[in-house]
């Protein structure tokens, strides 16, 4: 069972022999004595037996988080690494737990140290006064407090008792970061032996007493009405108890699950043919193609200085970019167990407390009556922000009156996804009369997120707009003259945040358009992003992008690939870069083949990263690893297309996505930072991936490729 | 619905479950052995690979009535505490993200090399490229395939 606040304060109260610290960030306090006003997001227990649990919201879903927080907290209370248990929190009125945009490093990093510090002092105080010694004689380390002088040693453990009834210091000093032990080694997940042997719980690895099994049919496109439905025949297969319409469709309920997947394969739904209007991914691109040309709302814009040459060749180009699914391996999924008063949930989420709330809102209760448990997660990259597939299974269960696992099939999950927008970028390059580039021009045309109403009393000002075009509005380069814009399209279909959210368009339209103005320079495309990466070493334009950093990963990457080689022909080698919101800087050379069917293939990746501070390189190296194959799907597998409303992918093979014969070999240099913090690394790896290989492909085969996905089509002839 | 009796992880259980029913579903609904994943349900992603006599199978293209006289094997009966040499590749590669395939891949590993102790690169990118990772961890699967491969030609005592 997962620790709601209450029920925890309750335990810690009672059992006295334990040290319980929770903290929001701002402040610590001691669990016993917490007040109202003091709403921690986590908290740690050391009990007399030593073993140190800290409670965190974060949800893991394969970004390692659970391993790198656990590495902050033994840092700084220099604890056993072997003693130290993570457990999930659950949200409670006024938490804050989502996990999403690789801000949980960067957000913990302080917080959970100073808990660990304040922690460790607290011990230390405990331990002096026991032995009554002076406290700076004392020393911390590997889950004791030991008192040199003397030889003699406490275990964590002996000390809780005493150091509980302490005040907790709230400005504890942190180490020196040359004195780490553990933030920076090379540290094995903390749960990889539970992976190996099938003990680790998934979303859908959860059964509860009396639970029924659940399928919904949805509409195949928004607002459709089921023309004809065999409601007979489903209640007729063995095991289906009911079968129940809902405001999203006709739910299947049965025994088992695959009583209920037969049950709603038996229910035949027919469906309402769309109307001629209905959406239809081909014409959106059009609309997109048209709005690109508008003047949109100005994200930056920089006027030439005066001396700088007139503009006398202008380059224009017109890229394209598709739909994408998460495609998660473990679909949508969640168990509910609604009540008269009250509801639980056991769900792989990254938005506990949004979900939370909507349920709440559903089934007319105050949020605090929905305990939400996060699961581990088969798979998160943005689209468990959303949290339909809870909403759905609460209401399941509160028709059925009974706990109800709500299980998407793959097909649902390519289908009814929110989706990564599709978007159109134009861009345009000025050159004066030496051929210098001189100007820059990008305008995005694209749309927000739909999955949850936009906040109405948020201001529509730069930093919003620049907010919905990451990539675009901060490109790094030194062109006299900057003008980004935005242009709103509509986009009716369900569309919402997706690994590296709105960067990856706009990074493969910025850095491929950045190749056609070497190319129209007559310049090397690597040595001329170093050259244009030159002038001021730190701009600020929202985000703040220290080009130093990106010269560093460019320069490395091109010392370790040997970048200017000769190439065979049939081969091409391609470079992109990228400053992901000023925090993680990532460059790529990518080699590829493009075979005699004008098939591409990646053989070669070299990838230099400077994330700052490195909490585990293990970490590092699988994120970025994950991002580039992630991309790999991106630049040459499926999309998601749409007609009559609906898409038309539904599975593995028709929206494919990057295999082990599609994987290369991979280089990760992890570029030594002077940075004293640490930032993120589930989605900084993947916007410059899907650029490097177009670049790559341009490089082999002299065609240029400004759409997506890559097609033999594109550079045939 | 008739009783079948399976033989799961070298153990007899009878089942009293409809003929179609994948093994799959029996596994994870019926047997609570939950290591065994869904992730598509036609064959198509290879989460839900489990061992018949040895044989990669996917559990979810098996239905009742075919699982019958077959020896399964599934992660959770694959070693006693992870020791298969592929387990401990696994770990010793740091090939795991968010973990979900990697079951249904160490069981696909497990077959390929009990038949080729000794693959090429080729025939690990061939067969294990009927399965999906979407977080990408398919460098270090190949590397841990390579790594237990060594370990059970040469097993260290």
């Amino acid at each position: 069972m997962m620790t709601s606040r209450r029920k925890f304060l309750k335990t810690a109260a009672l059992s006295g022999a334990s040290l319980v610290i929770g903290f929001n960030g701002v402040r610590l306090l001691q669990g016993a004595k917490t007040s109202a006003p003091f709403q921690p997001n986590a908290w740690i227990r050391i009990d007399a037996d030593g073993i140190v649990t800290l409670t965190i919201g974060k949800s893991e879903m394969g970004q390692g988080v659970r391993t790198s927080l656990a590495m902050l907290l033994a840092e700084e209370l220099e604890a056993d690494w072997t003693h130290i248990k993570l457990v999930q929190a659950s949200p409670w009125p006024g938490s804050d737990l989502g996990t999403g945009g690789s801000d949980s490093i960067r957000s913990s990093w302080k917080p959970l140290r100073q808990a660990g510090a304040a922690a460790r002092e607290m011990l230390t105080t405990a331990a002096a006064a026991r032995w009554k010694v002076d406290r700076s004689s004392c020393t911390a380390s590997h889950g004791a407090i030991i008192h040199s002088p003397s030889g003699r040693s406490l275990n964590y453990g002996e000390l809780v008792g005493d150091a509980a009834k302490l005040p907790v210091p709230q400005d504890s000093p942190l180490k020196d970061k040359k004195n780490f032990k553990i933030i920076g080694q090379r540290t094995s997940r903390i749960d990889g032996h539970d992976i190996v042997t099938g003990k680790a719980r998934y979303g859908i690895d959860v059964k509860i007493p009396g639970m029924l099994h659940a399928s919904l049919e949805r509409p195949p496109w928004d607002g459709a009405k089921v023309k004809r439905v065999q409601e007979d025949a489903a209640r007729s297969v063995g095991g289906v108890r009911s079968v129940i319409k809902l405001s999203r469709g006709i739910a299947v309920v049965a025994d088992t699950s695959w009583s209920a997947i037969k049950g709603r394969t038996a229910l035949a739904a027919e469906w309402d043919d769309p109307p001629k209007d209905a959406f239809d991914s081909e014409t959106h691109a059009r609309r997109l193609e048209t709005a690109s040309r508008e003047t949109g709302f100005i994200t930056r814009s920089e006027k030439a200085p005066a001396g700088t040459g007139d503009i006398t060749k202008t380059i224009e180009a017109t890229y394209h970019y598709p739909f994408y699914a998460h495609a998660p391996v473990e679909t949508m999924n969640c168990v509910a167990d609604v009540r008269e008063d009250h509801c639980t949930l056991w769900v792989p989420t990254q938005a506990p407390e949004r979900l939370q709330n909507r349920v709440g809102e559903l089934l007319g209760i105050p949020a605090d009556k929905v305990e939400v448990n996060i699961t581990l997660i088969g798979g998160g990259f943005g689209r468990r922000l959303g949290f339909d597939y809870a909403v759905e299974a609460a209401e399941i269960s509160r028709a059925a009156k009974a706990p109800v696992q709500l299980l998407w099939s793959r097909a649902d999950d390519m289908k009814h996804g929110h989706f990564q927008a599709a978007s159109v970028h134009y861009l345009s390059a000025g050159f004066d009369a030496q051929g210098r580039p001189v100007a820059w021009k990008h305008t995005k045309a694209g749309s927000f997120h739909n999955i949850s109403p936009l906040d109405p009393k948020e201001a529509h000002d730069v930093a919003w707009y620049q907010d919905w075009s990451w990539g675009a509005y901060d490109v790094p380069y030194a062109f006299p003259e900057i003008q980004t814009a935005y242009v709103t399209v509509n986009l009716p279909v369900k569309h919402g945040p997706w690994r590296a959210v709105f960067a990856p368009s706009s990074v493969f339209a910025r850095e491929a358009f950045f190749d056609e103005v070497a190319q129209a320079r007559g310049a090397d495309p690597l040595a001329f992003r170093l050259e244009m990466l030159k002038g001021a070493d730190v701009i600020k334009v929202g985000s703040t992008v220290d080009r130093r950093r990106l010269r560093r990963v460019l320069e490395v990457v091109r010392d370790k690939s040997g970048w200017g080689a000769s190439i065979a022909k049939g081969h091409g080698r391609g470079v992109a870069c990228n400053a992901y919101f000023g925090h993680t800087y990532i460059a790529y050379v990518v080699d590829v083949a493009v075979a005699p069917g004008n098939n591409v293939r990646v053989e070669r990746v070299v990838a230099a990263v400077d994330c700052g501070l490195v909490v585990n390189p293990i970490g590092v190296e699988q994120q970025m690893e994950g991002g580039i194959i992630w991309g790999i799907s991106s630049a040459l597998k499926g999309e998601i297309t749409f007609r009559g409303g609906a898409a038309q992918q539904s599975s593995y093979a028709d929206f494919e996505v990057a295999r082990m014969h599609d994987t290369p070999a991979i280089e990760v240099h992890i570029v030594p930072s002077d940075g004293p913090e640490p930032f993120g690394m589930g989605e900084p790896p993947v916007p410059p991936i899907v650029p490097a290989i177009v670049n790559a492909v341009v490089a082999a085969t002299g065609k240029r490729v400004r759409s997506l996905p890559i097609r033999p089509e594109h550079f045939r002839g | 619905m008739e009783k079948t009796e399976l033989t799961i992880n070298g153990a007899k259980h009878v089942v009293q479950v409809d003929d179609d029913t994948p093994l799959l579903w029996i596994l994870r609904d019926t047997l609570g052995l939950t290591g065994t994943k869904f992730g598509c349900g036609v064959g198509v992603c290879g989460a839900c690979t489990v061992l018949a006599d040895g044989q990669a199978v996917r559990s979810c293209q098996i239905p009742c009535s075919a699982a019958a006289g077959r020896n399964f094997t599934t992660i959770e009966g694959l070693s006693p505490n992870g020791s298969h040499p592929c387990q401990r590749a696994w770990l010793e590669e740091e090939v795991a993200q968010c973990g979900f395939c990697q079951p249904g891949m160490i069981m696909t590993a497990c077959a390929l090399l009990r038949e080729n102790p000794n693959p090429t690169d080729g025939l690990i990118d061939k067969v294990m490229s009927d399965s999906v990772c979407r977080c990408g961890t398919y460098p270090r699967m190949r590397r841990a395939i390579w790594r237990a491969a060594e370990q059970m030609r040469s097993p260290k005592q």
